[in-house]
């Protein structure tokens, strides 16, 4: 049962950390490796806004993720659209905006483990016997809606539509008159303001660190990888592959091979089936 | 009249002529310079660097080092060796150790590297530079200095100011054995982070706890960054543990002792490098929930005790200037090493590296800590649990959003409270 319980928790942190990525990959075709930087960004604008600002906590957390939203934006707007296209300068491009962020965040003095942000609920409950708190619950409830709220959105809204339709085939969606920019920008957005989510509702669980940005990124990394690069109903997928496979590793192998799991998916997924469980890239080459 | 006066200007301006090249003796002096490799962006690289700062301050004000009838002020040249963080190589603290050597012309090192990885691999850089070295922080690996003691002519320059693991050990078997004497504690699980000093001194103590008659119901290594310590916390209630011990220097360690807290896992999460607990904002950090939590701040001066007529002044001084009580390891042994080379520099009566080191051997001062002395075959000082006979470690508990030093019981200014759902 605590398998379950704390594998059910891992699997939909890994979820919510990899959602933003796979949406703009998804979208736009962007690898977005500034990820784990928004992340981490995120949750020092919400602690900024409560304990610099004064803000409440829950203006405080709409203010991170509409900042971190428009940040993301920014990133595209500015750096981004110059190189579109080209994929491993969109990399080294995210990758460096990422590094100036967290850098930065660190040069500005966010060093430290004294920054952090309070639970949602204070206290625990026991589920089964099993002790869980009720931070953890509210993870698990939010990843479970957002990924139903997701769906939606991209298949009934006008917005979700277009977005679909640039992933489907972005040269058909630009004679519909579909700006693909335009589209780039609010997938970025859209992305950015879902790290936010992620990192305000697990940051509290511990403490906010410019250093998860990197663990945050090789981790959504690994589950697009593994989901396949494009379908966040994948990512969805591969999150419970990786995090089930992580508590098991915890209780049957050692806790010292936790990490190694999400570095050996990715490197069994390129060599068994490089497009991923759900991914479109590299299919067709794959068939030939 | 006018004679009088050309007379007493020039009276004045000889005066100023003779007077001025005495007041700026010390500016004039070229300064020594102590290069620190610190991972300056974590808590043992920072709180080093303003113990430091803090110490270099004082004596510059104070007239600076006598070497050999002159007067020389200290400067401190800091480079940020980032080898506290995940995935960096030691190959990066190398060469900022080396760039303070070439570049910055770094006379002694001070400090680091921090991680005991790269303390060990920066041995044979400083032997060929012929470089002494006082580390002061985060290294707590037994082999630096049992290197020292294997290969004395090659290691002579390298000194560790502060405890080191097995020292650790030790403080914690007294104090298990003290909880095991008053509660009847038997049951003892390990949790320490992936790396060298953490991973020997959790094997050392589960060696030396089950000699000692502990039931050792587990040994949970995780990898630094890892997020989630529910199952090894879970296995910890399952066995029915009494005691956490606990060797971790990452930030997620916090998420452990909230885990801990959220879980209320009947057992003491007693840490020893536990860097998330030592800082004076853990209480507020973790809205309470770290209170009970034990760790080891590895010398006394980084709480708040009386350990030595200095431990408190220095204690006031860094909460005045850096607006922050000392923070945890690195703290009050960096402060102090610097206080113990210029004591050095000043009996050798030169900064060469051969006579400094001979003079470092023969270090005997009451510091912030208890007595300062230097094993002179191994280099490590030498502890003690009373400060008259040698530095004295200090453990303390979070009671009340205060940190309170529990051991050694000589400088104690509490006793190990349990949390309630342990209580029976």
């Amino acid at each position: 049962m605590d398998i379950l319980i704390y594998g059910t928790i891992n699997s939909v942190a890994l979820a919510l950390y990899a959602l933003g990525f796979a949406l703009v990959y998804g979208i736009s075709r962007l690898p977005n490796f500034a990820h784990g930087a928004l992340y981490v960004t995120s949750g020092f604008i919400a602690w900024s806004a409560r304990n610099t600002f004064g803000l409440n906590y829950p203006l405080s957390i709409l203010a991170a993720m509409v900042i971190t939203a428009l940040i993301g934006a920014a990133i595209y707007r500015f750096f981004l659209i110059r190189i579109r296209g080209m994929e491993i300068s969109e990399i080294i491009a995210s990758y460096a905006v990422a590094l100036a962020i967290l850098e930065g965040l660190r040069w500005k003095g966010f060093k430290g483990m004294t920054y952090t942000l309070p639970a949602f609920i204070p206290g625990s409950t026991s589920i089964a016997g099993i002790s869980v708190d009720y931070q953890r619950l509210v993870v698990v409830g939010v990843g479970v809606v957002l990924v139903t709220l997701l769906w939606l959105f991209t298949h009934y809204t006008r917005i979700g539509l277009a977005l679909r339709g640039m992933a489907q085939d972005e040269r058909a969606a630009l004679m519909l008159g579909i700006d693909s920019d335009v589209m780039a920008i609010v997938a970025m957005a859209l992305g950015s303001m879902l790290a936010a989510l992620a990192a305000v509702l697990l940051l509290p669980l511990g403490n906010i660190v410019v250093e998860s940005g990197y663990n945050v990124l090789i981790l959504a990394i690994a589950v697009c990888i593994v989901g396949g690069l494009g379908s966040w109903m994948g990512a969805v997928l591969a999150a419970f592959i990786i995090g089930f496979a992580q508590i098991l590793t915890v209780v049957y192998l050692g806790s010292h091979f936790q990490m190694v799991i999400a570095l050996l998916a990715i490197i069994l997924t390129l060599i068994l089936k490089p497009s991923g469980l759900f991914g479109q890239q590299k299919e067709l080459e794959e068939r030939v | 009249m006018k004679m009088r006066t050309l007379g007493c200007m020039t009276l004045v301006l000889l005066t100023m002529l003779f007077t001025f090249p005495a007041a700026s003796t010390l500016a004039a002096e070229s300064p020594i310079v102590l290069g620190c490799p610190l991972s300056t962006a974590f808590l043992y690289g920072w709180d080093a660097e303003r113990g430091f700062i803090l110490a270099v301050e004082e004596i510059n004000a104070a007239g600076g080092v006598n070497v050999g009838g002159k007067k020389r002020p200290f400067k401190v040249e800091t480079i940020d060796t980032r080898d506290l963080e995940p995935g960096v190589p030691v190959s990066e603290a190398l060469l900022a150790v080396e760039k303070l050597i070439l570049d910055k012309k770094a006379d002694f090192i001070l400090g680091g590297p921090v991680r005991s990885e790269a303390a060990l691999a920066a041995m044979p850089l400083l032997s060929k530079h012929k470089k002494v070295s006082i580390l002061t922080t985060g290294s707590l690996s037994p082999k630096y200095h049992a290197m020292v003691a294997e290969n004395y002519d090659k290691f002579k320059y390298c000194f560790r100011i502060h405890g080191e693991a097995k020292n650790l050990v030790g403080e914690m078997m007294a104090n298990f054995s003290s909880l095991k004497e008053k509660y009847g504690f038997n049951n003892l699980f390990i949790i320490a982070q992936d790396v060298s000093h953490a991973r020997g001194a959790a094997e050392i103590i589960k060696d030396v706890a089950g000699k000692n008659g502990w039931n050792v119901t587990g040994l949970e290594i995780f990898p630094t960054g890892a997020t989630d310590f529910s199952m090894a916390l879970l296995k910890a209630k399952d066995t029915k543990t009494e005691i956490i011990n606990i060797w971790m220097d990452m930030p997620e360690s916090a998420i452990l002792l909230k885990q801990w807290y959220d879980m209320k896992v009947p057992a003491l999460p007693f840490g020893s490098t536990l860097a998330a607990a030592e800082q004076p904002g853990f209480w507020k950090a973790t809205d309470g929930k770290g209170e009970y939590t034990l760790c080891n701040v590895v010398n006394a001066g980084n709480a708040p005790s009386d350990a030595t007529e200095w431990t408190m002044k220095f204690y006031d001084a860094y909460t005045k200037r850096w607006n922050v009580e000392p923070e945890g390891l690195g703290a009050s042994s960096s402060y102090m090493a610097a206080y113990v080379l210029k004591d050095a520099i000043e009996r050798a009566g030169t900064i060469d590296s051969d006579a400094v080191v001979a003079a470092l051997e023969k270090t005997d001062l009451m510091g912030v800590y208890g007595r300062i002395r230097f094993d002179p075959k191994s280099h490590q000082v030498i502890p003690a649990n009373d400060p008259k006979e040698g530095a004295v470690g200090s453990i303390l508990q979070w009671q009340a959003g205060k940190r309170v030093v529990v051991f050694p019981k000589s400088i104690a200014k509490g006793e190990i409270l349990l949390p309630p759902w342990m209580k029976k």
